[in-house]
């Protein structure tokens, strides 16, 4: 831990720096949001990246950590339970906790596809119950609360989002923290050893059904203080918010961020929650941006984003992290048009009759030379990007190839 | 009274029987072999024994209790440590790390989610200690699955000592070496199990022979002859059988 201390500073130093470089009113929301997203993506990666669980439900816990907060929240609004709504992400981990431990207790007897079949399973009872458990779960309209009632925090009532976004960091510093310290306990390795090779773990004597309990346990407290956090921030919460879209979507930031790396899930949830508060004002099409996204992390990046930051640790050990900086460049151009090119033929293909604003052009559908221009400039870039790769590729090579003395002359 | 005791194990998969009626008393201390020709069901006894698989009738006992049909981590964790034929460790965790996850057990943290391994100074010295022993301290760091194939079975044979446990069962622990890598392979067997007792199952003769206390030699399911490894070359059902007719692999 000793050796983290500075990553662990500059993290919070981050925290609390964020909200005045970004403080308009869209900044901060965007911010609250992440605060969320990463605590949960981070539970996730606990069952996916660390204890080889595949989970399609796992918004479950994330959900009723939610829905009990609300709850929480409309109980202290009713002065029936008198506490700080500080705590609220504490109710929302409980309420995670329990729920994982009872469903824990079988789901985790089975590993592979046999857990990812129940969880996928237990996710749609959820979901089937909340609407016939109204008063709960408040049917498709959902539970509302109100965050500003309850004892003020040291004269703090969080009528501001900025002051949400305060509560949700500490909450988050903490939770991730903990997440940290987790895996690296005799429990926490050990789920790396069940997810390596479960048969093995069983003949060092672990039983690798409560190891993996442990890990979903854990996961299931984490994902209901992302809940809970849910719960302050939007006042609001529906059943879309433990169904599998939720669930998928926790899946897909874990993923593209990298399973692999304790920080690949921040990245995930930064990057998702980006794409989802920015690009949806600026196309319809995100979802489909975000689709391929996944698809070429897929193929291209098994190690996700931070897998890729990963790749780059040999050449920076080399020293020669500097000769791919050029290349990168190079072929960054030709990728960027045709990237602009990909993006203009999509958004041009689902206009209709409107015209395309497109770097001061104004395309339309009918036009054959709007059609033209994207085509083309989407050709350009991807020959460009296949003319410029051996040149990268040779870069590659000579970043990573290690060298007996460092007085080599990098060509 | 002996550590291990089989008491008429058999071993069915449906109708095929592969272990018939197996009877062995395993000395503290002794050095076993088990030997026959390929699917004998050598690894099945393995198995057996460990809990990989449970018995069809018979029963077997580890320091005077009864032990078959436990699943294997009971089994390990009352003194019982395997290797496998095929590399088994954790390919995506250090060489360090495989061995500490061996030792946790045996040292006392089971679940523990409120320990960090990393200050626990003496699991880690402990850790240390055994790379030094399998020879594998300059690769600490690497993951395993990156080690070159002596050295995983290296890796191998040290998760199984790990624990410290009284029963060591090694299944062809040098198959697949060349001579000089198996010869290194022997003596740190003989050393990593000094004073322990050990079953082995091995096809190299020149191995089982120099190691060996006792040998049993399993045909087709059953066991025809437990004795010392002189008595093993002079006996008649053994040459009949194995020896004479099968050539040994080695």
């Amino acid at each position: 831990m000793k050796k983290q201390l500075p990553a662990w500073l500059g993290f919070a130093l981050a925290l609390i720096l964020l909200p005045q470089i970004f403080d308009s009113v869209l900044g901060i929301s965007i911010l609250n949001q992440m605060t969320i997203w990463i605590i949960f993506a981070l539970s996730y990666n606990m069952l996916l990246g660390q204890g080889g669980m595949l989970s399609f439900g796992h918004a479950v816990y994330f959900g009723l950590g939610g829905f009990m907060s609300v709850h929480a929240l409309n109980l202290i609004a009713d002065e029936i339970i008198v506490f700080s709504i500080t705590l609220i992400p504490l109710v929302g981990g409980a309420v995670g906790f329990l729920a994982a431990l009872l469903i824990g207790s079988f789901s985790t007897r089975k590993s592979g596809t046999v857990f990812a079949m129940i969880s996928l399973g237990i996710g749609e009872l959820i979901v089937a119950s909340s609407l016939i458990f109204a008063d709960f779960f408040g049917g498709e309209a959902g539970v509302t609360g109100d965050r500003t009632y309850g004892p003020p925090f040291f004269g703090i009532e969080f009528l501001q989002d900025a002051e949400v976004y305060y509560l949700g960091a500490f909450w988050l510093f903490v939770a991730t923290l903990f997440m940290c310290l987790f895996t690296q306990t005799p429990a926490g390795r050990m789920a790396n050893a069940v997810r390596d090779n479960p048969e093995r773990a069983e003949f060092i004597g672990y039983s690798t059904r409560r190891v993996r309990f442990i890990s979903f346990c854990a996961a299931g407290l984490f994902a209901g203080v992302a809940g809970g956090l849910f719960a302050i921030n939007y006042e609001f919460i529906t059943e879309e918010n433990l169904n599998a879209l939720t669930s998928g979507r926790v899946l897909l930031m874990a993923y593209i961020g990298g399973l692999g790396f304790f920080i690949g899930p921040i990245i995930g949830a930064v990057i998702l929650t980006l794409m989802n508060s920015l690009l949806s004002n600026y196309s319809e099409m995100w979802m489909l941006y975000l689709g391929i996204m996944f698809l070429l992390t897929v193929l291209f990046l098994p190690r996700g984003f931070a897998g890729f930051i990963m790749m780059h640790q040999t050449a920076w050990q080399n020293r020669r992290l500097g000769i791919l900086i050029l290349p990168y460049l190079i072929t960054a151009i030709p990728a960027s048009l045709f990237l602009a090119g990909f993006v203009g033929l999509i958004e041009l293909s689902h206009i209709g009759d409107d015209t395309l604003p497109y770097f001061g052009l104004s395309l339309g559908a009918e036009s054959m030379l709007s059609w033209g221009i994207l085509l083309t400039l989407t050709g350009i870039g991807a020959l460009g990007v296949k003319l410029s790769r051996p040149r990268l590729d040779a870069a590659w090579m000579l970043a990573n190839t290690v060298t007996s003395d460092d007085g080599g002359d990098a060509q | 009274m002996s550590l291990l005791t089989l008491d008429a194990v058999c071993k069915s998969f449906g109708s095929t029987c592969i272990i018939n009626d197996v009877s062995l008393d395993i000395e503290a201390g002794e050095k076993h072999a088990i030997i026959g020709p390929n699917g004998a069901g050598k690894s099945t006894l393995f198995h057996l024994i460990s809990g990989r698989y449970n018995v069809s009738s018979g029963a077997i006992g580890f320091q005077g209790k009864s032990i078959h049909n436990l699943p294997p981590y009971e089994i390990a964790r009352r003194g019982i440590a395997r290797s496998f034929q095929v590399t088994n460790i954790f390919p995506r965790m250090s060489v360090f790390e495989n061995i500490r996850c061996a030792l946790l057990w045996s040292e006392g943290y089971r679940y523990s989610f409120w320990q960090l391994v990393g200050r626990q100074k003496k699991l880690n010295e402990k850790a240390f200690d055994i790379l030094e022993q399998i020879g594998l301290s300059e690769k600490a760091q690497l993951p395993s699955g990156e080690l070159a194939y002596a050295q995983q079975r290296a890796l191998e044979l040290g998760v199984a000592v790990a624990s410290g446990a009284e029963l060591i069962m090694l299944d062809e622990p040098v198959a697949g070496m060349s001579n000089s890598e198996a010869e290194n392979a022997v003596a740190l067997i003989r050393r990593i199990t000094e004073g322990k007792t050990l079953i082995m199952v091995e096809h190299d003769m020149n191995i089982v022979f120099d190691i060996a206390d006792r040998i049993s030699v399993l045909v087709y399911g059953e066991i025809i002859a437990t004795d010392t490894p002189e008595n093993i070359r002079g006996n008649k059902r053994v040459q009949e059988a194995y020896l004479g007719e099968v050539p040994c692999d080695a």
